[in-house]
């Protein structure tokens, strides 16, 4: 016997259909995320283009009168007006050239790294991480992955639950949870991952086709011309060991708070960095053996240790 | 109507330019490229320096083919 739907019934039923399905509230966050990039892409430009007017009004400052001045030298001849000239339109030019990018003091970078390790000590508290952290490197990029292990792509650093050095399996590590059960520990992203991705930028080289020997000669390099984050870096490899020696870094005001327990760990960016690199160079796992730093913070030693790949 | 500097002059000009550049880039701070108040990118300061030092050698050479 056929049913009569009530009023009541009949309403609840609109307002059930009114009630977004996962899907479409999956779909809703997707798009406005989408919108929202466009957004922050736009205001970069416009940041961008804000920068660049300062400096192109400057050069065009210079650079107008330097023409007039070089062209009317011709007219009459004249050297001193063909020098002035010269140098106006020289100088425009080089202001045009060598504006800057954006700089920033050195001591608001490690500060604003002290709340992420912050964060990270209290994750450390929690969850009652014994082990040291391993850096377990991505997959190259050029290997195709299929979409549930799209997360093997990143470098990660796992820190176990229990002191022993075993990595979770590749189904956990790419799923992209926070939490492993087998072995119990966290997934974190690394404090130098990003930096990596700029070095790499720079490096315009693959850095998984590059040997260790020639990482420890290059990537000390790049970092001191290119970043300037420190005012000496030395990097050598013995016995499946890389050692990093750091002077006057820019992140040695860490090493002041002792309380950072995730500081010993993860290792500061620039150091978590090169974790990152050594990572993805080899294919191997890393681990970071020692910290030592001088009383004066001046220099920071660190030993990585190189685990099976 | 004729421009009134010779090879020479530009040449002096140049290697000049190309010194203080060169020193500036040199002087300039390792670890953040400032000079006093004003920020600059020094790899490129020192690209400019070079080029204007091999612009000057251009002119010894043009004048090594074509003395005057």
């Amino acid at each position: 016997m056929k049913k009569k739907m009530t009023s009541n019934e009949k309403q609840k039923a609109t307002e059930l259909d009114g009630i977004p399905t996962e899907l479409e509230t999956a779909k809703q966050l997707v798009q406005s995320v989408d919108e929202l990039q466009k957004e922050t892409q736009s205001l970069k430009k416009q940041i961008q283009t804000l920068n660049r007017n300062s400096t192109i009004r400057i050069s065009i400052i210079f650079i107008v009168p330097g023409i007039l001045s070089l062209a009317l030298s011709i007219v009459t001849e004249s050297q001193v007006l063909a020098f002035i000239g010269l140098g106006l339109t020289f100088w425009g030019a080089l202001f045009y050239l060598v504006r800057p990018i954006t700089y920033v003091r050195g001591s608001l970078l490690s500060t604003t790294a002290t709340t992420l390790y912050q964060i990270t000590d209290r994750i450390i508290r929690d969850f009652n991480i014994k082990g040291k952290g391993i850096y377990v490197p991505p997959y190259p990029k050029e290997v195709y992955l299929p979409q549930h292990l799209k997360g093997l792509k990143e470098t990660i650093i796992f820190l176990s639950q229990d002191a022993n050095q075993v990595a979770p399996s590749i189904e956990e590590m790419a799923t992209g949870k926070f939490v492993t059960k087998n072995p119990k520990g966290v997934i974190l992203i690394p404090p130098g991952s990003s930096f990596l991705d700029q070095i790499e930028k720079t490096l315009r080289t693959d850095i998984t086709k590059m040997n260790l020997e020639d990482l420890c000669t290059t990537l000390p390099q790049l970092i001191l011309e290119n970043f300037q984050l420190a005012k000496e870096i030395e990097m050598k490899t013995e016995n499946n060991q890389i050692h990093l020696k750091t002077t006057d870094s820019i992140y040695r005001n860490l090493y002041r708070d002792e309380n950072l327990k995730s500081l010993r760990l993860l290792g500061d960016p620039l150091t978590s960095a090169v974790a990152c690199t050594i990572a993805r160079a080899t294919g191997k796992q890393v681990t970071i053996q020692t910290i030592t730093v001088s009383p004066d913070t001046q220099t920071i030693e660190t030993t990585f240790q190189l685990a099976g790949g | 109507m004729r421009f009134p500097l010779s090879i020479s002059d530009i040449g002096l000009w140049l290697a000049v330019t190309a010194i203080i550049l060169l020193v500036t880039s040199e002087l300039l701070s390792s670890s953040s490229g400032r000079l006093g108040n004003v920020a600059v990118e020094k790899k490129r300061l020192r690209i400019a320096a070079l080029a204007l030092g091999l612009g000057f050698m251009a002119t010894v050479v043009m004048r090594v083919f074509q003395p005057i």
